[in-house]
Formats: C-alpha cells, sequence, structure tokens
C-alpha cells in the first residue's frame, strides 16, 4: 500500500515538474515587427532586377468557446474565419506594396465561455505568441475583456459576434467591430412595421434580461417612441424561463399591435410557440431576437410562421461586394468546407478577416498607423453587406455601414415553410405579410 | 512571539513569495496574467480555507462575495471615479457586511443545508444585480479606458493590480496562520470536530462561525475589486458564477484542507494545470475531461489533500507544515 502511495506521489510530482517545464517559456519574446522592411534582404551581387519576394506569415490571435455556452455559435464563427484564411493562403496571400507576401496563420485557445482567463489568453497572444492581430472572442462580454488588452499592447483588433455597443464608448482606438450594434438590431423591425401599417400604433415588448438583449430593446424602445408608437408592456424575464403564460396574459391585456422582443434561442421559440397557442386577435406583428434566423425555428410549425427576425446575414440577402466572394460563392465554399449551412455567425468571422485583409491591402504594409488610416477610411461593400466604421473620439470602431436584414417565416406555395427576406425593401425577397393571422 | 518563528508560516510565506515574484523578475505581461490568475485563487482558497478547512463549513455560493465586492468598487470607479484603493477597500467593507448579516441568519444551519443556503444566497444576489439598475442591471458596468490614466495608463495599471494581489496574496497567509495559531482558531476547529462539545466547553458557535464567515469573505471581496478593474467590466453571469466556488472548494482540498500551506499549493497546482492544458496543442481541445481525470483521481487517492497526505505520511512534517 504504502509503494502505491509513493509511486503515486513521485508520479505526482514528476507530472508537475513536467507540467511547470513546459509553461511558458522564459525565452525573451522578441518584440512584435510591425513593419518588415526589406532592407534587410542581403544587397545581393547580382543586383536582382526585382526586389525578390519576401514571405511574410502573419499570426492572427483569438480565443474561441470550444466549450461552455457559446460553443455553437463560437465555432461556426472560428470556422468562418479559418475559411477565410485557408482561401486568402491558398491564393498566395497578400501582396504589400514593397513586394512582401504575406500569408495568415491562426492561433487560438479555448476561453471557455467565461472571462476568466480572457484576458490571460489574450496577453499570452499578444506578447509570447507575437500575434499581429487580433479577432475578439465571440459574445460582448468576453469582448469587451480582450479590448482591454488589444489596446494595451497595440494590436489592432476586429471584433465579431459582439454586438454590444457599450465596448466601443470605452475610448478604445484599435478596436473595430464587424457586427451592427445591437442599438440597431430591431429598430428596422419598428421601420418594417410602420411601412406595412401606418395605422399599428402599440407595441408590446417581451425580452430576456440579460445584456444583450435588454441593450436591443431599450434602443428599440427608445427608437420607438420616438416615432410615436405607445409601448404598452415592457416586460423582461429571466434567462431560463419556459412558461411564458403569466407574461402572454399581460400582451393579451395590453392588447398590442404588434409583440417585440425576445432574447436567446430557447426563451425565444418557447414564447413564440407559446404566443401563438394563446391566439391573441389583436396581435399583427411579432419580430423576435436571434431564434427565428436559425434553421431550425422550421420546427414550430405553424408556430414560426409570419415571425419576423433580425440576422446579420442571410444568404438570399444579394449584396453586389466591390471586395471577398458573392454570397453564392461564401456559402457553397463554406459547404463545402464543414458540411453545413453558414449561419451569420460563420459569415461574421469570415468577413473579419475580409476586413482585415482589405486593411492591409490598402495600408500596404503592417504599420500599425497606416493600418488604422485604411480602416477608418474603410468603406466597402462585401457579401455581408456594407462596412464602415464611426471615427468620432466617443464611438471609434463602431459599426455604421452594415444594417440588419429581417427575414420572415413564410409558406411557400407547397405549404413548406421557408425564410424570407421582407426588410429592407432593397434586398427583400418577399413581400411581408400583413397581418400575420 | 515564538509562534512567528514557526517554519510553517516561513514556509507558507516562502513559497507564495516565490510564485509571486516570478513575473516581477522577469517583467514579463504574460506570465503575470498567468500568475495573477494563481494569486487570485491562493486569496479565495485561502480565505475559503478558514471557514471550510477550519470551522468545517461548506460554503458553495462563496463567490458571492467577489461579486457583490467587485459590483460595489466598479460602481464607486465608475459613478464617483473612486481611486481603485478606496474602491478595494469599499468592496472588501460591503462583503464583510453581507458575510454578517448572512451569518447571523444562516450559521445557525449545520451541515448540508447550510451548504445549500449558500447556493441560494448567491442565485438571489445574482438575480438581484440583474435587475438592479444602479448596477447596470442585466448590462452591468463598463470601465472607459481612460480610468487607467491616472494610474500612469494600462500597461503600469495591470502591474499595479497585478502587485497588490501579490500583496493580499502575502496577507492571506499570515491571515490564515494567524487564525490557526489563535484562541479563536481552536474554538474553530473545536467547532469542526464537534459543534455540541465545542459549546458545553465554553465556545459560542455562532459568533465564532460568524467572525469566520466574515473573515473569510473580506478578501474575496477585495481581490474581486482588482479582478473586475482589470477586466474593464462587470455583468451578473461573470460576477456570480457559481463554477468559480467550485474550482476554489476543489484547491482548498486538493492542497489539503485545515492546512496553511494546503490551499496555497492547490490554488498553483490546479492553475496551472488549468492554464497549461487550456494553451497545451494537444490537450487543448479536451482540457476539462483530462482535468476531471486528474482531479478525480487525486481525491480517490489522496483525500487529505498534498499537506494533509504529506503530514500524515512523514509525522515529523507536522512541525513543518502548518
Amino acid at each position: 500500500m504504502k509503494r502505491t502511495f509513493i509511486a503515486l506521489f513521485s508520479l505526482l510530482i514528476l507530472a508537475s515538474l513536467v507540467l511547470t517545464a513546459c509553461g511558458p517559456k522564459t525565452t525573451p519574446t522578441p518584440e512584435p515587427v510591425a513593419t518588415e522592411a526589406p532592407s534587410e534582404e542581403p544587397v545581393a551581387t547580382e543586383a536582382p532586377a526585382e526586389p525578390a519576394a519576401v514571405e511574410k506569415t502573419v499570426v492572427v490571435g483569438f480565443t474561441a468557446s470550444l466549450t461552455g455556452k457559446y460553443e455553437v455559435s463560437s465555432t461556426r464563427q472560428t470556422n468562418g474565419l479559418k475559411l477565410w484564411m485557408d482561401q486568402v493562403n491558398a491564393a498566395g496571400g497578400v501582396k504589400l506594396a514593397d513586394g512582401t507576401v504575406i500569408t495568415f496563420e491562426s492561433k487560438f485557445y479555448d476561453d471557455e465561455s467565461s472571462t476568466d482567463r480572457v484576458q490571460e489568453l489574450y496577453t499570452k497572444l499578444a506578447t509570447e505568441d507575437n500575434a499581429d492581430f487580433l479577432i475578439s472572442p465571440y459574445s460582448s462580454g468576453l469582448t469587451a475583456a480582450a479590448a482591454v488588452i488589444a489596446e494595451q499592447y497595440g494590436k489592432v483588433m476586429i471584433t465579431t459576434g459582439a454586438a454590444s455597443d457599450s465596448v466601443y464608448k470605452q475610448g478604445y482606438t484599435l478596436v473595430y467591430q464587424a457586427y451592427t450594434p445591437s442599438s440597431r438590431y430591431l429598430t428596422g423591425a419598428v421601420d418594417a412595421l410602420a411601412n406595412a401599417d401606418p395605422d399599428a400604433k402599440k407595441i408590446a415588448i417581451v425580452y430576456e434580461n440579460a445584456k444583450f438583449s435588454t441593450g436591443v430593446v431599450e434602443a428599440m424602445k427608445a427608437y420607438a417612441e420616438s416615432k410615436g408608437y405607445e409601448i404598452v408592456l415592457f416586460e423582461g424575464y429571466d434567462k431560463d424561463t419556459t412558461d411564458f403564460n403569466p407574461i402572454i396574459n399581460k400582451v393579451a391585456n395590453a392588447q398590442p399591435d404588434a409583440v417585440m422582443g425576445g432574447g436567446h434561442f430557447q426563451d425565444g421559440s418557447a414564447f413564440a410557440k407559446q404566443l401563438y397557442e394563446k391566439n391573441i386577435e389583436s396581435i399583427k406583428f411579432v419580430a423576435l431576437l436571434v431564434a427565428p434566423p436559425e434553421p431550425t425555428f422550421a420546427e414550430l410549425g405553424d408556430a414560426a410562421v409570419g415571425v419576423v427576425g433580425p440576422s446579420q446575414w442571410e444568404p438570399l440577402a444579394a449584396y453586389t461586394p466591390d471586395f471577398g466572394p458573392t454570397s453564392v460563392e461564401f456559402e457553397d465554399a463554406y459547404k463545402a468546407a464543414y458540411g453545413e449551412e453558414p449561419s451569420y455567425h460563420s459569415a461574421g468571422g469570415y468577413v473579419a478577416g475580409l476586413i482585415l485583409q482589405k486593411a492591409i491591402e490598402t495600408a500596404g504594409s503592417l504599420d500599425t498607423d497606416a493600418l488604422i488610416a485604411a480602416l477608418d477610411a474603410m468603406d466597402m461593400t462585401t457579401f455581408y453587406g456594407d462596412i464602415q466604421f464611426d471615427t468620432s473620439e466617443e464611438l471609434h470602431g463602431l459599426q455604421i455601414g452594415h444594417s440588419m436584414v429581417y427575414i420572415q417565416w413564410q409558406k411557400d406555395a407547397d405549404g413548406n415553410l421557408v425564410k424570407q427576406v421582407i426588410w429592407p425593401l432593397g434586398g427583400a425577397t418577399a413581400e411581408l405579410i400583413y397581418p400575420i393571422r | 512571539m515564538k509562534k512567528w518563528l514557526n517554519p510553517g508560516l516561513w514556509i507558507t510565506l516562502l513559497i507564495t513569495v516565490a510564485i509571486g515574484i516570478w513575473p516581477i523578475i522577469t517583467q514579463e505581461a504574460a506570465k503575470r496574467e498567468v500568475i495573477f490568475t494563481v494569486l487570485m485563487a491562493i486569496v479565495f482558497a485561502s480565505s475559503l480555507n478558514i471557514l471550510l478547512g477550519y470551522t468545517g463549513y461548506v460554503s458553495f455560493g462563496h463567490v458571492v462575495f467577489f461579486g457583490l465586492g467587485g459590483y460595489v468598487g466598479m460602481y464607486l470607479i465608475k459613478e464617483y471615479e473612486a481611486s481603485i484603493w478606496l474602491a478595494a477597500l469599499a468592496g472588501g467593507i460591503a462583503a464583510g457586511l453581507l458575510a454578517f448579516l448572512l451569518g447571523k441568519a444562516i450559521l445557525k444551519l449545520r451541515g448540508a443545508y447550510f451548504a445549500l443556503v449558500t447556493i441560494g444566497v448567491n442565485e438571489a444576489m445574482r438575480a438581484f444585480v440583474n435587475n438592479f439598475q444602479p448596477f447596470g442591471g442585466p448590462i452591468g458596468l463598463e470601465l472607459n479606458f481612460k480610468v487607467y490614466k491616472p494610474y500612469g495608463g494600462p500597461a503600469d495599471a495591470l502591474w499595479m493590480v497585478y502587485y497588490a494581489t501579490f500583496a493580499l496574496a502575502i496577507l492571506v497567509a499570515v491571515l490564515s496562520y494567524a487564525v490557526k495559531q489563535s484562541k479563536f482558531g481552536l474554538s474553530l476547529m473545536a467547532i469542526r470536530e464537534d459543534e455540541d462539545a465545542a459549546e458545553v466547553m465554553g465556545v459560542v458557535p455562532h459568533n465564532a462561525k460568524t467572525w469566520a464567515f466574515i473573515l473569510s469573505a473580506i478578501l474575496p471581496g477585495v481581490v474581486g475589486v482588482l479582478f473586475f478593474f482589470k477586466n474593464g467590466n462587470i455583468e451578473p453571469a461573470g460576477a456570480f458564477r457559481l463554477h468559480y466556488s467550485i474550482e476554489n472548494l476543489v484547491m482548498v482540498m486538493l492542497g489539503g484542507q485545515g492546512t496553511v500551506l494546503g490551499p496555497v499549493l492547490g490554488a498553483f497546482g490546479y492553475q496551472r494545470l488549468r492554464g497549461f492544458l487550456v494553451t497545451n496543442p494537444i490537450f487543448k481541445n479536451i482540457q476539462l475531461s483530462i482535468a476531471g481525470g486528474l482531479l478525480l483521481l487525486i481525491v480517490l487517492f489522496i483525500p487529505a489533500g498534498a499537506v494533509g497526505w504529506l503530514r500524515n505520511r512523514f509525522p515529523r512534517l507536522r512541525r513543518v507544515l502548518s
């Protein structure tokens, strides 16, 4: 018995020694080289006619939620980013003004969907791994923690999967947002309602009491009120709510023309289903966060019909890109690579890479100041939509070019449930069904 | 006087200093972040040990003090532009106050009932903050980047937070030792062994337990302020994460509950193991399973924790390991 203990203990000691040895290396980390000057090239005796193509691999660092509650969305985002990287590298990389050819390499760690280690991991990425650029984690909370590190080490960070506005009000200068900010998530639904029925005036707002959804509905409420709408109900629910009947009774009493709000997938779907079962006569329009754009929302059957949802990107929305692939090209490549339909998270990951690529191409160098200038001046259209950033001091980096598309579940001629883009009208693939019943 | 010369204290201090001084010598930011996580766990686990190890009460929801302290501190920094030191102090006081009120109310409970109630308290606090507008409700609080300016910019501010956490880790080791050597500590251990017998011997269990609870709450409250200040934002889900309390329970048990050195070793071992697995190219995709498996093995074979096992195995070590 004793012997086993001794053996076990020595094994433990050994393991801990190995762990310490494998820990962060103590070798001094060289300063990240921001500009790769070609002057380093050996002066050849036989002067070359053109500068030899210097290859440089740029490290793009980020954390992904491989475990925890953001796993699905984060994995899709990472897949999108990887697809971009593979395509760019396969196409030979990006050529700089001085002839250097840039290829990309990713470096990422699991953040476990929790803020605990985000700063530790981003600091490691920025210093030990010498990441040249950073991409944000998934979700606004994790991104807020990562942004501090990006700013501190002077690394440009493209955020994706992080819609909250507040990150861009903190005085950062190197953080750029790919998503439409949450303050504009549901304002388009209000516009769509106004367009469909100028007489509808009463909106009930039912939302999940969480960071993201509260930010969305507060901005939407202010917007709706400024447009003359009356908010007849403003009701938050806890994140794990499954029985919405008490809330739906309040909705029924308020007799709204429209119901808006929602939260995440589970609660949003359950709410839509129970609202449908209650069959409240006055409701002519339902717009909910997050759940409707997911393909699995169709499993609700008739309850899904007519529900409107905001999406960062839909394959149907046909923008004419002036940079990067078209929607169809992206969709096909994504399906070929991962065997599933891309979601807007995937598109968000891909477009974060595109933004980086475009900035490097425009700047013609990897110099941070030149890249900031390129990003500040960026105004491009991709398959994902327009990309432009706020350059004011108070809101620097906030996405102002991109806007949401709104889908509605409708029945096609055969009675199958299909998603149709109904807003903005420019990209609409079908007319809004109004009233829904 | 003699008790301050005990090697048990000095070995613990030496190990804590050895852990904390490493990034200061190399001046590497990445190492600082890694050790910051460890030091934070040392403060939290050693504090928890006063309740869990000395008094024998399991507090699952101990993270409530970390979260509340963090919130109070962040609120003062954001709304009143308080300095980090004042905010940290306020965070500690708020956590201590909550522990006092809770202690009066729930420390009459014993065993599993107490453990369950602490979970409930944490959930209740999360729900409360989620609906409490001055703390930002579900959106939480975010600090403007310029908040780090008075401390010499973000880089210096992060170092400063590190030094402060390092100091706290040393303080908690001294505190933990002082409690263990005191009469008060003896009464706690008497409660742990047999609460009724302790009462007969003249210990007032309810008072002693309340003080132990308060002592174990203050420093997690302070370190909460430091962590969220460094993080730049706080939100309910992150501040009251039950998972973090449970991890800290594991650290205490891993190192050896009821010992001064145990939580320090446990925190270091556990956090370094997790940190290593999470960044290792081979293990990073299955890191949680590996960590879980290793913990299972350790708990199965060394239930008294590393220090407890050493003390049992080599009785002579009892003089030097406390």
